[in-house]
């Protein structure tokens, strides 16, 4: 059903005007009572999900899995998790979802396969397997000795010896995920395969997990090394030539200016996503300066016409610190993470709420500031409703709580048992799902979950948002952060007040003289603007957008 | 002789650009084409005048694509063709074939003999139903009626009726789907499916046109309401009657997954009423409170809104059907045999997914409720008759004691309390669409929604 009549929207700059919402299928409904979340329910949610604006589903992955990593440590890379259904019905939910005019991409690890995966098994039993190339084998651990330990929590080298294969066996994430080989050429090959497999099932592109650690070259760091772009632009190419309209996400955690390599000439990743931007909103938050986003944002390179930045307040991970000085990370280990059981590796484990005290002016500033930067935005399952986390459960874990639907028991999030979930739905009196729901929230037209809704639907109003420029205005007071967009004849005006107490700026608009500021969510028109530095006052971590409006019917005093 | 599809392949592009331009069927005006491309051209007759069926593609600066059906007949330029010509190549005229009788009769023709053609990418497919009249006098006149905003139709001999969709979208057209479940059935109360015809292939599936009977000396449901408001009333109970049996049998086949009623989803009235709710407040935003027009419910937005939720507090239940999807009096006509339900193809605005989509029945109810609205001050616009008093009363009242004898009564919530809030709560919605619209486009009107808004808080008055 998924044939050429069935999904047919060309437009190959979709991903630059979405927004996107990323999905734990594991913790968002449970279709068949099992306590565990499949594709049947999250089936079932998906007219929530076009109601909330969502343009493109991203999924954790679902493949078949022994789970030691989330799911990130794949067996077989054709076949789901059990639990999570059959692959008929990861096809009749995207079929579903396109019905609704809303896109799926999902990860996909290429760098690593679980230990467990068959391609390992057989690599390990004999130097003369066939795919005893597959992954990188060494006799001595004295080889690329420069690439750095990723997870220091629990690895202590890159290299783990194997019994079996009486050899050393490369890994850049946990032991258990053994790297795979990309300088053997069938591994290239297998993995397009793989690739080919779900695009014509219907997915709409892939997140390319951990993709800078693809090739190991002595001397190196082993990251993003010339011949990981050379493959991914193969990638691409292949692509491009019998799938059209599908994108290509990259997860490379690095510095802007590396990270751009990601997208070539615009013929390799479509979407990067800009982690470095990430810790400096909380740091500006904390700080009540708009200093640190100013500066990460003047660091950032352009990208091509076709790319675009990927932004995100949370995901399913720790908020990485590893795109941060040491000074600014002890501050934020400092400000964010104030129980020891909060950190994470080079990071926090913990919600968008609960990181700001659950304080809605703070939840709603720090959404309009991601909303209002170049770049397609990535919600995070739950900061919708502001889901809180529990951090007594086991590495990310507790970010990954059940999706807090109803009132009712288990958050009707599973009709089993209570002691059948894959993981306790929070109960606490602040965020438990008592008080924290969807169907609450619905109901209250004042809720964060209704904001969201009208913020995402105003976005998209606005292609501004998604193909306009940013020109930051740094204003002299320094807690606000203000920027125009610009594409075509919208102009865009942001401004933010990152302080917790009122302030008062004066912007330098002169530029526009004679266009009304027109605040876009009540529509009120504000003075025109004139030679003089216009003046706003703002609420404490309050926040205005205008569209700067040219008035046809005053004639301009230089006519 | 020149080849009819290479002529057409070769159709000058500014030629063809300014031609669909003008079109009315053409929906993206605003947007700048950057190009248009015929991507298949199937001949359909090779003798003159010749016959080609074109899909063109709209490209549009941003890369998104539209797609449209043109049916271009091809006559020797010294004919002097004259209707619907879009260019001259190589000493032949090519014209839109829907202006042209002889072509659109081929196209009846291919249906009648289920005639497939081949094309480069795909295949067109001619269908007709069996047992269907589709016998037309030889002498019959060919004529087209008229334009609408998605489609073209021709007549034939006031007994068949082509309707032939010029933009197209991925998937089977509702209007082929629904008529084609309805006339299986046999429901008496449209004018059934004769044929069809679909393409398939590497560019997309998708119905081309759908031949029904003609339903000659019928008369307009609107026209006839606004003609006689009075002698409308005893009509309008047969009306509801009608809409009941159509609701009863959409949702009576459990075994076709397209149809099949759905049990309506945990947070399926919370999201429909969160929508409502939003668009009211969005709708005040915008409200100059000094219009006269808008007295009844200036300053009013909170009471809309708390009425609103009052109405919501329903429990889920009823079902999710098929529906029609447009519901009005435009889309009815009454012909000898009582009245008949019309035009299937949904919302043209709306993708065809969302129109495919399963809702409550009682929105097809609130359309048509809606309708009759219109209908009283329409009445009073443009034929100077001033509605009775209480008319709307008493139509709503007979059409729905109509319709409740005959719909299946487990598609709708159970309860007449719960039925009459989800009713309410469908005609809030379409009230503030039709307000927006009228204010934007039809400021005469605006009346009309507002006394409608108006209606609905007065309910609860008097509750």
């Amino acid at each position: 059903m998924n044939g050429p009549g069935h999904w047919f929207e060309a437009d190959p700059l979709w991903f630059k005007t979405s927004v996107f919402y990323e999905i734990h299928i594991r913790g968002f409904f449970d279709g068949n009572g099992d306590g565990s979340g499949d594709f049947r329910g999250l089936t079932e949610k998906l007219d929530y999900l076009q109601w909330l604006g969502v343009d493109c589903i991203w999924l954790l992955p679902f493949y078949k899995s022994p789970l030691r990593d989330g799911g990130y440590d794949i067996a077989d890379y054709y076949e789901i998790h059990p639990d999570y259904g059959v692959v008929e019905d990861v096809r009749d939910f995207i079929e579903q979802a396109h019905q609704r005019g809303v896109r799926v991409i999902a990860d996909l690890v290429m760098n690593h396969t679980s230990s467990e995966h068959s391609w390992f098994q057989e690599s390990r039993s004999s130097p003369d397997n066939p795919k005893r190339d597959w992954y990188v084998w060494s006799d001595t651990v004295h080889r690329y000795e420069d690439a750095r330990i990723i997870f220091v929590d629990t690895e202590t080298s890159n290299w783990t010896w194997d019994e079996q294969a009486r050899a050393y066996y490369w890994h850049r994430f946990f032991s258990h995920q053994p790297d795979l080989n990309f300088d053997n050429l069938e591994v290239q090959a297998a993995m397009l395969e793989v690739l080919g497999f779900w695009l014509e099932l219907g997915l709409d592109g892939v997140r390319l997990d951990a993709v800078p650690y693809l090739f190991e070259r002595d001397g190196t760091i082993c990251e993003n090394l010339p011949e990981t772009h050379a493959y991914l632009k193969r990638v691409r190419a292949e692509i491009d030539a019998s799938y059209p309209d599908r994108v290509l996400l990259a997860e490379a955690n690095q510095w802007p200016a590396d990270v751009v390599d990601y997208y070539g000439d615009g013929d390799e990743c479509q979407m990067c996503f800009h982690f470095p931007v990430m810790p400096r909103m909380f740091m500006s938050l904390r700080r009540e300066e708009a200093k640190p986003m100013y500066e990460i944002l003047a660091q950032t390179p352009e990208i091509p016409d076709n790319c675009q930045w990927g932004l995100f307040l949370r995901n399913h991970d720790e908020l990485t610190l590893e795109m941060v000085t040491d000074e600014e990370r002890d501050y934020m280990y400092t400000e964010y993470a104030k129980d020891p059981r909060m950190k994470l590796n080079v990071g926090i484990r913990r919600r968008l709420a609960p990181l700001l005290d659950n304080g809605r002016d703070e939840v709603e500033l720090m959404h309009a500031i991601l909303f209002s930067l170049p770049g397609s935005p990535v919600l995070y399952y739950g900061d919708e409703i502001a889901m809180g986390d529990n951090v007594y459960l086991g590495d990310r874990d507790g970010v990954r709580t059940p999706m807090q639907w109803t009132g009712d028991r288990n958050g009707g999030f599973s009709r089993a048992d209570f002691a059948q979930l894959y993981a306790p739905p929070l109960m606490d009196p602040v965020y438990g799902y008592q008080a924290v729901n969807v169907e609450a929230q619905l109901r209250t037209p004042t809720s964060l979950l209704r904001w969201l809704r009208r913020f995402i639907s105003l976005r998209k109003e606005h292609p501004v948002f998604g193909f306009g420029t940013f020109e930051p205005l740094e204003p002299s007071n320094p807690r606000i952060f203000a920027h125009v967009r610009r594409y075509e004849d919208d102009v865009m005006l942001c401004v933010h007040n990152l302080a917790r107490s009122a302030q008062a700026v004066e912007l330098d608009l002169s530029g526009f003289k004679g266009r009304h500021p027109e605040e876009i969510f009540g529509r009120s028109r504000f003075p025109a603007i004139g030679e003089l530095p216009y003046l706003l006052t703002l609420a404490p971590r309050g926040f205005y957008w205008f569209q700067l409006v040219e008035d046809d019917d005053e004639v301009d005093d230089d006519g | 002789m020149g080849d009819a599809r290479a002529a057409v392949i070769a159709l000058p592009e500014e030629r063809l650009h300014e031609w669909v331009l003008e079109q009315r069927w053409f929906a993206s005006k605003a947007r700048e084409v950057a190009q248009l491309n015929v991507l298949e051209a199937v001949t359909l007759r090779e003798s003159p005048p010749k016959l080609v069926l074109a899909l063109v593609e709209a490209r549009f600066q941003t890369g998104t694509h539209e797609l449209y059906q043109l049916p271009l007949g091809l006559r020797r330029v010294d004919e002097g063709w004259d209707e619907g010509v879009i260019a001259e190549v190589d000493g032949w005229t090519i014209y839109d074939a829907l202006a042209d009788g002889a072509q659109a009769g081929e196209l009846l023709e291919r249906i009648r003999g289920s005639a497939d053609a081949s094309g480069e990418h795909g295949d067109l497919r001619f269908r007709s139903v069996a047992g269907a009249a589709t016998g037309v006098a030889g002498n019959a006149d060919i004529r087209p009626v008229g334009v609408e905003q998605s489609n073209s139709s021709v007549v034939f001999g006031d007994e068949l009726i082509l309707k032939v969709f010029r933009r197209l979208e991925p998937g089977v057209n509702p209007e082929l789907e629904l008529l084609r479940f309805l006339s299986t059935r046999r429901f008496p109360h449209i004018a059934p499916l004769v044929g069809w015809y679909e393409y398939t292939g590497r560019l997309m599936d998708a119905t081309l046109a759908t031949l029904q009977e003609y339903l000659s000396g019928a008369r307009d449901g609107w026209e006839l309401c606004l003609d006689d408001l009075d002698g409308f009333l005893p009509r309008a109970r047969a009306l509801g009657v009608v809409s009941g049996e159509l609701h009863t049998a959409l949702g009576s086949d459990l075994g076709d997954p397209d149809f099949a009623p759905e049990q309506p989803s945990m947070e399926n009235l919370s999201l429909l009423t969160a929508t409502v709710d939003e668009e009211i407040e969005r709708m005040f935003v915008d409200l100059d409170t000094e219009d006269p027009a808008l007295a009844p419910i200036a300053g009013r937005a909170q009471d809309v809104r708390e009425r609103l939720q009052a109405l919501s507090h329903i429990g889920t239940g009823g079902r999710l059907i098929r529906t029609h999807g447009d519901f009005h009096l435009g889309q009815t006509m009454l012909t000898d045999r009582g009245w008949v339900i019309l035009d299937f193809e949904g919302e043209p605005a709306r993708p065809l997914f969302e129109r495919r989509r399963k809702r409550s029945p009682l929105r097809d109810v609130a359309g048509m409720l809606r309708s009759f609205a219109y209908a009283a001050s329409a009445a009073e616009q443009q034929r100077g008759a001033t509605a009775p008093e209480s008319w709307e009363d008493r139509a709503r009242e007979a059409f729905l004691e109509g319709y409740f004898e005959t719909v299946d009564a487990t598609l709708l919530p159970p309860g007449r309390d719960a039925v009459f809030k989800l009713l309410s709560v469908f005609e809030l919605e379409k009230a503030v669409y039709e307000l927006r619209y009228e204010l934007n486009n039809r400021p005469d009107w605006v009346g009309i929604p507002v006394a409608g808004i108006a209606r609905l808080l007065e309910d609860r008055e008097t509750a």
